[in-house]
């Protein structure tokens, strides 16, 4: 990669409002030319983190710096950043272009020369022919367009985007974004994009910042964060899984390698035993959860006929003891388990099947399929679920991932 | 609840009359209330507009004393008013104060409610409640002590020393006039503003006073009214020199009962009404009554 610039540092930054900690000792960096997403449900703290990089919040401790310059202590006025607010912000009582032309009238550029460049900032966001509206006059839409071209009109240092399409409808927020990650690369200007839908943290980002409760969980490219999640936190935003709790149960050394401590993890609901190996950190007594993402579960109707495999996963080394007769051992390194259909539901292009677990009545696992490599299935239907046991995450009692 | 008959769902116009639709009863009582509330409303009205009628009816009287209905009609106290170098002095000195106060107490109040709006709630409620003070303390008592205080710097009898007191009661409504329409400002407006690279003040003549005019136009409004009819305190503070219509007309009218006060008066009736006339045309009475 070599040594990229970065735009924007914060270095331990903690923010208290009175009792409240908005952001605990945060630290990242963002790179020259890049979309970094701070995504995390609503309250953890990003929009504070953005407001503080914009100059809006003053943390208690810590420093700002933005583009090598330490601007913790200046006015957002001194600092060469924009923010495209969630609202918009525009400012009713001028017109779309004087909303454009505001940044360079501030720095005291002449009237038709920051007419012109807010008429070319307008043609990028392709919304020159509205230049005489008022923004009470727009659509969601069209406002949005507005405020990303009235913020790029005083060509930031970084570009600061606090959820500005989440008033927008679904359909209009996809091509949003679209445009935005489009104008994102023709500019080159580095952007912060806070955001709670992890969707749009996907499509956009070249690197996602996962925020919980003011702390910056896990910093990666969206392959990395999705793939390897650091804790049970990431596991659950980033996406739907199924989620099994078990206890450890014993200690003993690993069956295939004795020189390793390896601890026996029970989970009842499914009434099913795993050894964890490198398990170093747990304790008899321990709660360990197992999350199952619905894509590495197998699913196939019980009487016969086909299963449909997400992927052919390739078999490995069996970490895996079963007592329970209920479950059927498959493969060496697989799990297997037989329920019975509660419910299907189409979600358009997917559909989404509730399974209850025949061991334990109230647990309930779901699949989702693309349409159209859809199982025939309907409620009521007996089916067997299995997954590779490798392709599992395991969480300790504090949320951290266990790597097996 | 389908089969029920719909003279049963309506039963209030049932006690009101048994009409032969209960529909048209019902919509009777509603009329009769209405109408009786109107008539209580213009009751009120017109016994709370009654003096004004009063006095601008008399002040077109040709007798020495004002008697209502006047016997002949003439604008002699008129011409009196106009030649009357002291009634003009009075009036000159109104003028001033209203302005210096509305200036004042305008700029006061809007400073101090941008600053309100930027404190933690506890704070914000203990400035409100000294904010407002100067209006529960009475007039003599802040008369009376203005004029010892002011009397320190040998300011006693001067314009400054009226346009202090006035200012002391139409600051708090101007700050609470203010305030109202602040919170009705989205602050990231101001954020936007100061993000796209404008200073404070800059912020505030370009987006900030432009969204709240119609509120910064009432607190002027009600500043320059305040002043206007302000007595008690005037009174303690103003001399010869500085004493205001009010103060004037309160003097005459303790020897004779002057005509020209009748005058004087309909005068500031005229110039209040006018006021609120330039108010509304500006920004509309809703926004007006709104902010108010």
């Amino acid at each position: 990669m070599g040594s990229v610039r970065t735009v924007v540092e914060l270095d331990g930054v903690r923010v208290e409002y009175g009792e409240l900690v908005a952001v605990r000792d945060l630290s990242l960096s963002v790179r020259d030319g890049e979309l970094f997403c701070l995504l995390g449900p609503s309250g953890c703290g990003k929009t504070t983190t953005l407001r503080t990089i914009a100059g809006f919040e003053s943390p208690d401790t810590g420093q700002v710096v933005l583009d090598g310059r330490t601007v913790t202590d200046l006015a957002p006025y001194a600092r060469d950043c924009a923010t495209v607010f969630q609202d918009w912000a525009l400012f009713p009582n001028k017109t779309v272009i004087e909303n454009v032309a505001f940044g360079q009238k501030m720095a005291g550029v002449g009237k038709t020369e920051r007419r012109e460049q807010a008429r070319d900032h307008l043609e990028t966001v392709e919304m020159g022919d509205y230049e005489d509206a008022r923004p009470a006059e727009l659509s969601g839409g069209q406002k949005q367009r507005i405020a990303l071209a009235r913020s790029l009109a005083v060509n930031p240092n970084v570009l600061l985007l606090d959820e500005p399409l989440s008033n927008l409808d679904k359909r209009l927020r996809e091509t949003m974004q679209l445009e935005i990650k489009e104008i994102q690369e023709r500019l080159d200007t580095p952007m912060v994009y806070v955001t709670h839908d992890q969707e749009e943290a996907f499509t956009l980002a070249d690197r996602i910042g996962v925020m919980n409760d003011g702390r910056l969980v896990q910093v990666g490219d969206p392959e990395t964060v999705y793939d390897d999640p650091v804790d049970q936190f990431v596991e659950s935003f980033l996406g739907n899984s199924n989620f099994l709790s078990g206890r450890v149960v014993g200690s003993g050394t690993d069956r295939h390698d004795t020189a390793r401590r390896a601890v026996t993890v029970e989970f009842p609901a499914v009434g099913a035993e795993t050894q964890l190996s490198a398990a170093n950190s747990l304790a008899t007594g321990d709660e360990v959860t197992a999350s199952v993402r619905p894509e590495i579960v197998e699913l196939s109707p019980l009487s016969g006929g086909t299963a449909v495999s997400p992927d052919g996963g390739t078999p490995e080394a069996d970490t895996t003891e079963q007592h329970n007769t209920d479950i059927e051992q498959g493969a060496g390194n697989r799990m297997a388990l037989i329920g019975t259909v509660l419910d299907v539901v189409y979600r358009g292009s997917s559909i989404r099947y509730q399974v209850g677990v025949d061991t334990n009545e109230s647990v309930e696992l779901f699949v989702e399929r693309s349409v159209a490599r859809a199982p025939d299935l309907s409620a009521g239907d007996r089916v067997r679920l299995s997954w590779d046991i490798t392709a599992v995450y395991y969480f300790g009692p504090d949320g951290a991932r266990i790597r097996v | 609840m389908s089969d029920e008959s719909p003279t049963r769902t309506d039963g209030a116009g049932e006690t009101a009359r048994p009409g032969p639709t209960t529909g048209q009863s019902l919509f009777r009582r509603v009329n009769v209330g209405r109408w009786l509330f109107r008539a209580g409303v213009g009751t009120v009205f017109v016994f709370l507009l009654a003096p004004v009628v009063v006095v601008a009816v008399t002040s077109f009287g040709d007798s020495i004393t004002p008697s209502f209905p006047p016997a002949e009609f003439s604008t002699r106290w008129y011409e009196s008013f106009l030649e009357s170098s002291r009634w003009q002095r009075a009036a000159r000195n109104s003028l001033i104060a209203a302005v210096g106060t509305t200036v004042l107490a305008t700029v006061a109040g809007t400073t101090a409610a941008l600053g309100v709006s930027n404190l933690s709630a506890r704070a914000e409620g203990a400035v409100l409640g000294l904010a407002v003070l100067p209006l529960l303390v009475p007039g003599v008592v802040l008369g009376s002590s203005l004029l010892v205080f002011l009397g320190e710097f040998g300011l006693q009898q001067s314009y400054l020393a009226v346009i202090a007191a006035h200012s002391l009661w139409a600051t708090p409504l101007a700050f609470s006039v203010v305030r109202a329409s602040l919170s009705r400002f989205d602050p990231r407006l101001r954020e936007a503003a100061l993000d796209l690279g404008a200073s404070p003040t800059r912020a505030f003549v370009e987006v900030v006073a432009p969204n709240i005019r119609s509120g910064l136009l009432a607190a002027a409004l009600i500043a320059f009214v305040v002043s206007l009819q302000e007595f008690v305190m005037t009174l303690f503070v103003s001399g010869r020199d500085t004493r205001t219509i009010p103060v004037l007309a309160w003097n005459e009218l303790r020897n004779t009962l002057d005509p020209v006060v009748s005058v004087v008066s309909t005068l500031l009736v005229l110039v209040v009404v006018l006021a609120v006339i330039i108010g509304t045309l500006v920004v509309g009475i809703e926004r007006l009554a709104a902010d108010t």
